[in-house]
């Protein structure tokens, strides 16, 4: 992810604020339940893609960096399945 | 919310209960078991139960990998936390776990350097911001994480990343159910079979529970309208006498899995020959450990670690909860001397364990019963 792209608006027209990859988890939350180290992962939408990391988003508009080496080629506009900040699958297009 | 809403209506969920119970046969009494701790968190979260008849069950299963961590483990991992150059990082359900000498936690109060990530790849992260330093990832998960730790180990190595280790504790899911099948005080009716572990290895793995035990098998989704679908097909295959491996979670589980996942997990690891699980014991081939080729990367052999194994305290439970022997509730120290605040065992430790699972869903619901009763 460059630095350029970090300062572009996002899609929720504000600027991209890249979060780490922990922003797809919620730590043992009794709610959520642990997206890490349950059998839990979470879908999100192919922002940008850089190299084998994306920048993604997920369901709430939250943005962040994900490793997409198991799920490669990735496009823009792809929805993956991502668990402990790597997408372990490509959805369906629906 | 696109792609959550439309599998939590309320009124498709009661027609499906009603369909269920149209599959019942009266005086039959059937057992599920959900294997995947994030099923179990759904069911209790959003009352899954209240949509079945009575005499459909469900049987918690062992798919929690924080609740399968022997206390020896624990000790283990915190022998290598105390080394005063060791950045030790672990996810964040496990920091409460017990084991015989206290918890990550514990162990993070009386100085160790213990960080909770989310990623394994942050774990990496930090041993490049750390070069004076040596930071060692506690790998738990079945198939679904294990990918992530893989790839964070070849990340390392292409990188030449060298103060970076990995204590694994990566078990497999196929084992634990050969185990509960051959348990003899355990009679299964059918598997909702794990989703996410599913994307990775595929629903293949499953084909020998139909084969070989005449026991169907769905891959689920984890909403609650996916679970009733599930416990529907499952019902359908009861009913007509058939033992199948059928996938419901068809939009994310390919039925072959993840191919580049699967290359990657087998150049990584390889399958130990036992490993202890919580409540199991020794299961043969369950679990992996870092193969001769990433051997550099393994904690294991860079540190010293006690290896000593623990018994779980009398008082507790957890293993026959999480052989579905017995409900969270009939466990002895169950809300009294074991709640999530002051876990006993790792049931209620981690969000996605039957114990905890129940204790913050489903208790109120029971008492409400038992009242009616």
């Amino acid at each position: 992810m460059n630095e350029a792209a970090a300062r572009q608006p996002g899609v929720l027209g504000q600027p991209l604020q890249i979060l780490d990859r922990g922003s797809y988890s919620v730590a043992c939350s009794v709610v959520e339940g642990c997206l890490t180290c349950g059998d839990v992962a979470v879908e999100v939408k192919v922002l940008e893609v850089d190299g084998f990391d994306a920048v993604c988003e997920d369901p709430h508009g939250q943005v962040g960096r994900v490793g997409v080496d198991l799920v490669m080629p990735v496009e823009v506009g792809n929805r993956l399945l991502v668990h402990a900040g790597v997408a372990i699958s490509r959805l369906k297009e629906s | 919310m696109k792609y959550v809403d439309e599998f939590r209506d309320a009124e498709l969920a009661r027609a499906l209960g009603v369909q269920i119970a149209a599959l019942t046969e009266p005086g039959r009494h059937y057992k599920i078991m959900e294997v995947c701790g994030g099923h179990t968190h759904t069911i209790y979260k959003h009352g899954i139960e209240a949509h079945l008849p009575e005499n459909v069950e469900l049987v918690h299963g062992p798919g929690c990998p924080v609740c399968v961590i022997p206390m020896g483990r624990v000790d283990d991992g915190i022998a290598i936390a105390r080394n005063p150059e060791v950045i030790f990082t672990c996810f964040g359900d496990m920091m409460r776990v017990p084991g015989g000498s206290g918890s990550f936690l514990d162990a993070k109060a009386e100085g160790a350097d213990i960080r909770f990530v989310y990623s394994p790849l942050d774990a990496l992260k930090l041993a490049v911001a750390n070069p004076e330093r040596e930071v060692v990832f506690y790998a738990i998960g079945f198939e679904t994480t294990a990918p992530s730790t893989a790839l964070t180990l070849m990340r390392a190595k292409a990188e030449g990343i060298t103060n970076f280790s990995v204590m694994c504790n990566h078990v497999t899911i196929v084992p634990p159910l050969k185990a509960l099948l051959e348990s003899p005080d355990l009679r299964l009716d059918a598997f909702i079979g794990p989703g996410h572990v599913s994307t990775v290895v595929g629903a293949r793995p499953y084909e020998f529970i139909c084969e070989d035990y005449k026991t169907p098998i769905v891959v689920a989704g984890f909403e609650p309208l996916d679970l009733l679908q599930s416990i529907l097909m499952i019902m359908q295959q009861l009913q007509d006498g058939r033992a199948e491996v059928e996938n419901q979670y068809g939009r994310v589980v390919p039925f072959e899995g993840n191919l580049r996942a699967l290359e990657v997990l087998q150049e990584v690891f390889e399958l130990r020959p036992y490993f202890e699980w919580r409540g199991l014991g020794f299961i043969s081939q369950s679990a992996l450990k870092l193969s001769d080729a990433y051997a550099d990367y393994d904690a294991e052999l860079k540190y010293a670690t006690p290896g000593v194994r623990v018994a779980d305290p009398k008082a507790c439970q957890c293993g026959e909860v999480l052989k579905g022997v017995i409900k969270p509730w009939e466990c002895k120290v169950f809300g009294t001397a074991c709640t999530p605040e002051t876990p006993i065992g790792t049931c209620m430790v981690s969000s996605e364990g039957a114990c905890a699972a129940y204790y913050n869903f489903g208790r109120f619901a029971k008492s409400a019963a038992r009242a009616d009763a």
